[in-house]
């Protein structure tokens, strides 16, 4: 066995982009001490990501880090896991690349429950871009693109996890790294898809004040309660005028890995009697 | 042409009357015969019901088409054979075998005088009835009246029905035997033999029957296919159909996505975990996955993708075929996006593009796409069971991705720049391979650069790779004289109908040479060149309005260098070319060189 990493060791060589003052930095700390908490192998795991400041992440990350294409880090993600289950796949992105272009694909990783964590740096606005309105930038806020202000009602991530049946679904913010750092571990640890919505500010385009803004809102939940019991999940994240942190709701069910490996493979293995050569394949095409 | 050696069936009917399946049992009689065996199935918009009609050609020799023209029609209800009728060409002199109840008055039939002349009633369904209790055996009685009119084979027609219906039990078996006899008895007992159509073939060892969609997903799973990720879309689907069933039992994976920009990034996100993956669709499929095959390139990542071409643009026409896909298969993602394009020209050569296609893809690391068509895709042919699995003839090496060695980990450097452009590629498990993939320019780590010097040196290293293959493999085939003055140029599954008509013009006396290459980019300009040489004229024909093969064409080989004249032969897509289309403009081009000696 080799020594015991620590958070250091998961550095990579990059230094990251991101404005002073980001919140992005408090999450990668975070995320570097989980990873050693949890002891992760940087050969067994991937991180990856899409498009945005977030999704810069995992090249600042000792691991197999891909940074793809705006909006299908999810796919991708399921694609590394399903195919090579003994990594820890860890998906993560902002609320442009997640809840807008890509939100096609959460409902899906949700519902197969694909054994992946998925992180959204949410800052309400598109950062990399310099300023434009997100699903989950607040009502009325003017931006670049939304000169007259923003319009449409903003998005509730949390609730809409909970609808889309994610197994674990959580809250943190990254103005309290040991929060983040213990939501990570929970939900790295989870069998199944796990989500957390992380308040992380931008600065720059959202205004210094929101760390202070958020943090008057914050409520820290405890894990006394049933946390598979839907209902009070909803309530939880219906509850607007707090920001909830903590473990909002988690069932325990298969995993598509699982499924695939038990209902699919086993049955098709047994049916055709192991594996099948090319000749065995082509007795079905004899007339 | 009535041909005793060679036959052209084509039953039409409603959805409901079993139309499709009597053409695969008699497709089945017929290979177990060792017959050639070609067939192509049409079906109305409807998704159940409506009508059906499928056309059948048997040969004792090989064919490379549907056939132009209908020898026996076979005619289960008139009014949806009306449907039919301009897709289904009839010989002039034409067998015809229907049902006697159909409500239709014979002079409302649309057929002319000669056609009219042999016409056989059977009354399927009533036979049916009286024989299995049931008229859902129509299309077997049919069979049945078929085989004893025209000698088709008859023992091999049981061992068919008795295979289609295996896992039915005795009781539907015999019930069908029961209907085969029904129809039989009738033409012995009831009709007089007026025409001088009777199948004449040597029994040979049986051949397999395969669909061009089927031969990829087998040939897939050949090369060692691990991970599959697609959307259904016609007519691609039968690729993912097959692959969920088979791939499992090698302890593969097969996911159904959400969409076509989830199954591309899934399979990215395999490859990128060091699995042979894939997908398959169709036109508006690969329009949704250009982002992600960009993507392919420029992480390096392999990948092989299957378009199953159908009528475009849009929705265009789903269930028929079109060669349209051409410049997006080679131009389709943004930026200066290297990519490997390969096409296949009939079913067997689907196997084996697919088998190229997963080593080029491996040892390139690079997006790898199929362009295969619905013409392909959906037909049936008789396969030489020799030339699949264990033989000697197509492309059957199955390549293993270059891992790093002790030495490249000790710095690693995933996009290395090497002589060739392909760098060592890790993949999770192996330590010391980390490193950082994107679709972002990058440095040889993997690091993100923006600088132009950057840039130029990495499109390089990528476009490299294209270079360092074109001695690896033969992709061209060829057929009639080298040195003919008129030659023929043609992709994909337009071969069949090319090869039958330049055989044909050769046999009445004219020379003529045809040209077909497998691989469409990178563009191999020798041996057009060499091809091109001693030629005057050269016809390309393909299924594009535009003509996207021809201007391709000519971006690269320099036909007015060469004092050769291109001829243009596009249409739409919707009908493939029939042989006499192809013969008459050769004829044509002929006729005119000669003259002007």
């Amino acid at each position: 066995m080799s020594e015991a990493m620590k958070a250091a060791d998961y550095k990579s060589e990059l230094k990251p982009i991101w404005c002073p003052g980001c919140g992005d930095f408090g999450f990668l700390n975070a995320m570097l001490k989980a990873m050693e908490e949890l002891q992760l192998q940087p050969e067994n795991t991937a991180l990856c990501s899409g498009i945005g400041c977030s999704s810069r992440l995992p090249g600042y990350i000792k691991a197999y880090s891909f940074n793809g294409i705006h909006g299908r880090v999810l796919p991708f993600a399921t694609g590394v896991k399903m195919s090579r289950p003994e990594t820890t796949v860890i998906a993560v992105g902002g609320d442009g690349d997640g809840y807008s272009i890509g939100a096609g694909h959460i409902g899906h990783a949700a519902r197969k429950n694909i054994d992946i964590t998925y992180v959204v740096l949410d800052n309400n606005i598109y950062g990399l871009t310099k300023g434009q309105a997100s699903p989950t930038t607040p009502l009325g806020v003017k931006t670049k693109t939304t000169y007259y202000g923003n319009m449409g009602t903003t998005l509730n991530p949390v609730r809409m996890l909970i609808a889309y049946k994610a197994s674990f679904v959580a809250r943190t913010f990254s103005g309290d790294p040991k929060h983040v750092q213990k939501m990570l571990v929970e939900a790295i640890q989870h069998p199944g898809f796990s989500f957390i919505e992380v308040l992380s500010p931008c600065v720059t385009f959202r205004g210094s004040d929101q760390f202070k803004l958020i943090r008057e809102k914050v409520v820290y939940l405890d894990d006394d309660r049933d946390l598979s019991d839907e209902v009070k999940a909803f309530d939880i994240a219906n509850d607007e005028d707090k920001l909830t942190l903590g473990v909002i709701y988690k069932q325990i069910r298969p995993t598509y890995g699982d499924v695939i490996r038990h209902n699919v493979i086993e049955r098709a293995r047994a049916a055709s009697n192991g594996t099948p050569d090319i000749d065995a394949l082509l007795k079905q095409f004899q007339p | 042409m009535l041909n005793n050696k060679n036959i052209v069936i084509g039953i039409a009917g409603s959805g409901g009357d079993g139309v499709i399946s009597a053409g695969e049992i008699l497709v089945n009689a017929a290979s177990s015969e060792g017959l050639f065996v070609f067939m192509l199935k049409s079906f109305g918009a409807q998704i159940r019901g409506g009508e059906s009609s499928v056309r059948v050609r048997i040969s004792d020799l090989p064919v490379q088409t549907q056939g132009d023209r209908i020898d026996i029609l076979v005619v289960l209800s008139w009014s949806n054979f009306m449907r039919f009728k301009a897709e289904m060409q009839l010989e002039e002199r034409l067998v015809i075998v229907s049902d006697s109840d159909d409500p239709m008055p014979d002079d409302e039939v649309p057929l002319t005088e000669t056609q009219r002349e042999f016409w056989y009633k059977v009354p399927f369904g009533k036979l049916a009835e009286e024989h299995t209790g049931s008229r859902l055996a129509k299309n077997i009685v049919m069979l049945g009246a078929i085989t004893e009119l025209f000698s088709l084979p008859k023992e091999a027609l049981q061992k068919s029905i008795k295979k289609t219906f295996r896992n039915k039990g005795d009781e539907v078996i015999a019930s069908n035997f029961k209907a085969i006899r029904a129809g039989e008895d009738f033409v012995k007992e009831q009709i007089v033999k007026i025409d001088p159509l009777r199948l004449d073939y040597e029994p040979r060892p049986p051949r397999l029957v395969m669909q061009g969609n089927e031969a990829i997903a087998l040939g897939a799973i050949y090369a060692g296919l691990d991970f599959y990720a697609g959307y259904p879309i016609t007519p691609s689907t039968e690729i993912m159909e097959w692959i969920a069933r088979y791939l499992p039992q090698k302890e593969g994976v097969s996911l159904q996505m959400e969409d076509e920009l989830a199954s591309i990034n899934a399979v990215l996100g395999a490859s990128f975990a060091g699995k042979k993956a894939m997908t398959a669709t169709s036109g508006p499929g690969i329009s949704l996955m250009n982002e992600g095959i960009g993507l392919a390139s420029m992480a390096e990542l392999p990948a092989v993708i299957v378009n199953v071409q159908r009528g475009g643009p849009s929705t265009g026409l789903p269930t028929k075929t079109e060669q349209a896909d051409l410049m997006q298969a080679i131009w389709g993602s943004h930026g200066d996006s290297p990519r490997v394009v390969i096409a296949p020209c009939d079913v067997e050569d689907c196997f084996d593009c697919t088998v190229l296609a997963f080593y080029i893809s491996e040892k390139y690391q690079l997006p790898v796409i199929i362009l295969s068509d619905q013409f392909i895709g959906h037909r049936k042919e008789s396969i030489n069971p020799e030339s699949i699995g264990g033989g000697a003839s197509g492309f059957r090496k199955v390549y293993r991705r270059d891992t790093p060695s002790e030495e490249d980990l000790k710095d690693y450097r995933r996009y290395k720049i090497t002589e060739n452009g392909v760098s060592p590629m890790s993949y999770p498990g192996i330590k010391g391979g980390e490193y950082l993939g994107s679709g972002i320019e990058h440095n040889e780590k993997g690091d993100p650069r923006g600088d132009v010097a950057t840039h130029a040196k990495m499109t390089e290293k990528r476009w490299k790779k294209l270079d360092h293959f074109k001695e690896e493999f033969q992709f061209e085939r060829f057929y009639g004289p080298q040195d003919a003055k008129l030659g023929v140029i043609a992709w994909g599954s337009t071969k069949g109908a090319v090869k039958e008509a330049v055989n044909k013009a050769n046999a009445m006396g004219m020379s003529v040479s045809a040209m077909i290459p497998q691989l469409i980019l990178p563009f191999l300009v020798e041996p057009f060149k060499e091809f091109i040489r001693n030629k005057n004229r050269v016809i390309i024909p393909e299924m594009s309005y535009v003509g996207q093969f021809r201007r391709y064409l000519r971006g690269f080989v320099r036909f007015g260098r060469y004092g050769v004249k291109v001829i243009p032969f596009t249409k739409a897509g919707g009908a493939p070319f029939m042989v006499e289309e192809i013969l008459n403009k050769i004829i044509e081009e002929w006729k005119d060189m000669e003259a002007r000696r």
